[in-house]
């Protein structure tokens, strides 16, 4: 009965006109970035974050989830048509939709991957719907250690899952507390790091940090590489999958929906892990695992399944805990802050119009996908055929235009330049910045809860270990340190091997 | 110079200024952490990831290490630099010069300068996308543009 009135109240919020508007332009934009390769869903959040000011909390957020969840529908007609992902979730549907391109199967490929979307999309909102309010009551319970632990773990997931190196991972996140610390202490008013510039008293801000890491960064290094997008010349005559392509890709599309929510809902892994572990299952399960790499729709199937429920499993411990399951969760923290509103289990009570409406507004921007998706095909593709040369000053534009404007000042825009040149050598020398970033939006929250928790236990760091759930994450955490530890050990004994061979 | 021995030397750098700022800051005691205490622990943690990458990259085989001078090797990296100038041009002038002829000027720089275009795309590009901005941030948004010294 709750579900169905929770889904009353969100409705009635998502389909207000205003809501509705910002929910159309979030899930454009984000087809737009998806397709578009050289800017990701977290860079082009970044940019309009500073939109989002002048809206209303639940406006602005209902239109960042919608750039999130766009990315991944639009990822992948860059990924089937020109073999080029349009973000890091589509990455795998390169190895099947493109082959079924070159078979002429483009059109069932899209469709699949549309519907597919859509299917997951929705069942992930129905999950996330479920499994928030028994979650809630789980962590009204949470005292600050349990926080804290909770906190680090998900740093530690992140930075696990690093695919270069686990140290430098670490260090990163490391960075991204150290950047979250300057400002005044919340405790007692003193400035820390701020070098006597005003403007550094409020901290260093989100939107100059994740601009410059994700978007300058991302252009420079473009501008770099020679950008060649050879398109697939093909009449799509038929978007929609055949009998046999539904009875093909159905169960694939339902295993996808669990394993994409399931990884979603962990902090850390985010949308791309889910994709690649879906793409393994398909390739198990399947009968024909030969035909997987040379255009199996199954391959197409699963993992945009997956990486579109996974969306919906990382709003599940940010609506309910305020911990973001990924980066692009993180930003949605980082805009919640910003309007003053404090992520957590009091948010259903406190604000449930912003909690069910936003949850609402997905199924809403789901279907509004699927219409923006197939029937305008011909549109986004022909965008692909704009050259870099427009694009790049359009979003460097775009990166100053909404940094000048936080404050109406320079040094946010030279921050941004500042955190722009760092992101395009933090890449250059294999720094991650998701762990920077995913850090620095915790450490306020991360702080309060330490120091609250020490002086619990009147300075004793053991009131993490002696509290159950604490204690498990702590563990768990250890657990994934030291097992990164030995597989550095056994590859650089393989290598060793291998070469003296 | 191996890349990860260069970029750990100045992490480990940005490590030890933290835990110097962290002590001018009072790190407290356990029962009551002073304003300098989560900076001095991220801090260490920092010289502490940059002492093991700084390690690993003696004990890492020679083909497994990238040499800074490769990492520019190859690419058209003066487009990047030359972009990151005009962006602190941009920023230096912006001000004095005001909204629309700073960026109708920069993004001609970048469409001529780095891409080559011709002169007629160049100018077009960089017409339509400082008017366009103009028209929306200023006249739409009401956002606040700096005006600089001609009033627009």
């Amino acid at each position: 009965m709750d579900f169905f009135s929770n889904l009353i109240i969100g409705l009635s919020v998502a389909l207000e006109p205003t809501n509705l508007l910002y929910c159309f332009i979030g899930v454009f934009v984000g087809t737009l970035v998806g397709v578009l390769p050289g800017i990701g869903p977290v860079g082009t959040m970044a940019i309009l974050l500073p939109v989002t000011f002048g809206l209303s909390p639940t406006s602005g957020i209902i239109m960042l989830a919608g750039i999130y969840y766009g990315a991944m529908y639009g990822g992948s007609t860059t990924s089937i048509l020109i073999n080029l992902p349009g973000e890091a979730a589509s990455v795998v549907t390169t190895l099947d939709g493109y082959q079924m391109a070159l078979q002429g199967r483009a059109g069932p490929a899209l469709g699949i991957a549309a519907f597919g979307s859509l299917i997951a999309g929705t069942l992930g909102v129905i999950g996330l719907q479920a499994i928030a309010p028994p979650l809630v009551s789980v962590a009204l319970r949470f005292g600050p250690p349990e926080y804290f632990s909770l906190m680090i773990l998900g740093l530690i997931i992140l930075t696990y899952l690093a695919q270069k190196s686990m140290p430098k991972a670490l260090m990163m996140a490391a960075v991204g507390v150290l950047l979250g610390t300057i400002g005044l202490d919340a405790i007692n008013g003193m400035p820390r790091f701020t070098f006597d510039i005003p403007e550094f008293l409020d901290g260093v801000g989100l939107v100059p940090l994740a601009m410059g890491l994700f978007g300058i960064s991302e252009v420079l290094l473009n501008l770099e590489k020679t950008i060649s997008r050879e398109i697939y010349d093909t009449s799509l005559k038929s978007l929609l999958p055949t009998l046999k392509d539904w009875t093909q890709s159905i169960w694939a599309i339902l295993r996808g929906t669990v394993v994409g929510f399931c990884i979603g809902a962990l902090p850390g892994p985010g949308t791309s892990v889910s994709s690649f572990v879906s793409y393994a299952l398909e390739k198990r399960v399947s009968k024909h695992p030969e035909k997987f790499g040379h255009g199996a729709i199954e391959g197409v199937a699963g993992p945009e399944s997956a990486n579109n429920s996974a969306t919906a499993g990382a709003m599940v411990p940010l609506l309910t805990m305020g911990i973001p399951g990924s980066l692009a969760a993180a930003m949605l923290l980082g805009a919640l802050m910003i309007h003053g509103i404090t992520p957590g289990p009091m948010l259903v009570k406190q604000h449930p119009d912003l909690f069910w409406g936003v949850i609402a507004s997905m199924y809403i921007g789901n279907i509004m996908l699927l219409i923006i998706n197939l029937p305008l095909i011909a549109i986004w593709v022909r965008l692909l055929r704009v050259p870099y040369a427009i694009f790049f000053p359009m979003i460097l534009l775009l990166c100053l235009i909404g940094s000048y404007t936080l404050n109406n000042s320079t040094v946010d825009v030279s921050l941004m330049l500042f955190f722009g040149v760092v992101g395009y050598l933090m890449r250059k020398f294999e720094y991650e910045a998701a762990p920077l970033v995913l850090a620095f939006v915790l450490t306020p929250i991360m702080e309060n809860a330490l120091r609250q928790s020490l002086i619990l236990s009147s300075g004793s760091f053991s009131i993490f270990l002696l509290r159950p759930i604490s204690s498990g994450c702590l563990i768990l955490a250890g657990f994934l340190l030291l097992t990164s530890v030995f597989p550095i050990a056994r590859k650089k004994k393989a290598r060793d091997g291998k070469r003296a061979g | 110079m191996k890349a990860d021995r260069a970029s750990s030397m100045v992490w480990m750098a940005v490590g030890l200024l933290s835990i110097y700022g962290s002590f001018q800051l009072g790190l407290g005691t356990l029962g009551e952490p002073g304003s300098g205490f989560l900076s001095f622990l991220a801090g260490s943690f920092i010289c502490l990831m940059a002492l093991i990458v700084f390690i690993q990259s003696f004990l890492q085989g020679k083909g497994f290490q990238v040499k800074i001078s490769t990492l520019w090797k190859g690419i058209r990296w003066y487009r990047s630099a030359l972009v990151g100038l005009l962006l602190l041009v941009y920023i230096l002038v912006l001000e004095w010069i005001g909204f629309l002829l700073t960026t109708f000027l920069i993004v001609l720089a970048m469409v001529k300068g780095v891409e080559r275009l011709s002169w007629g795309k160049a100018l077009l590009i960089s017409i339509s996308a400082s008017a366009v901005c103009y028209l929306v941030f200023d006249k739409l948004l009401k956002a606040a543009l700096p005006r600089g010294l001609l009033g627009f």
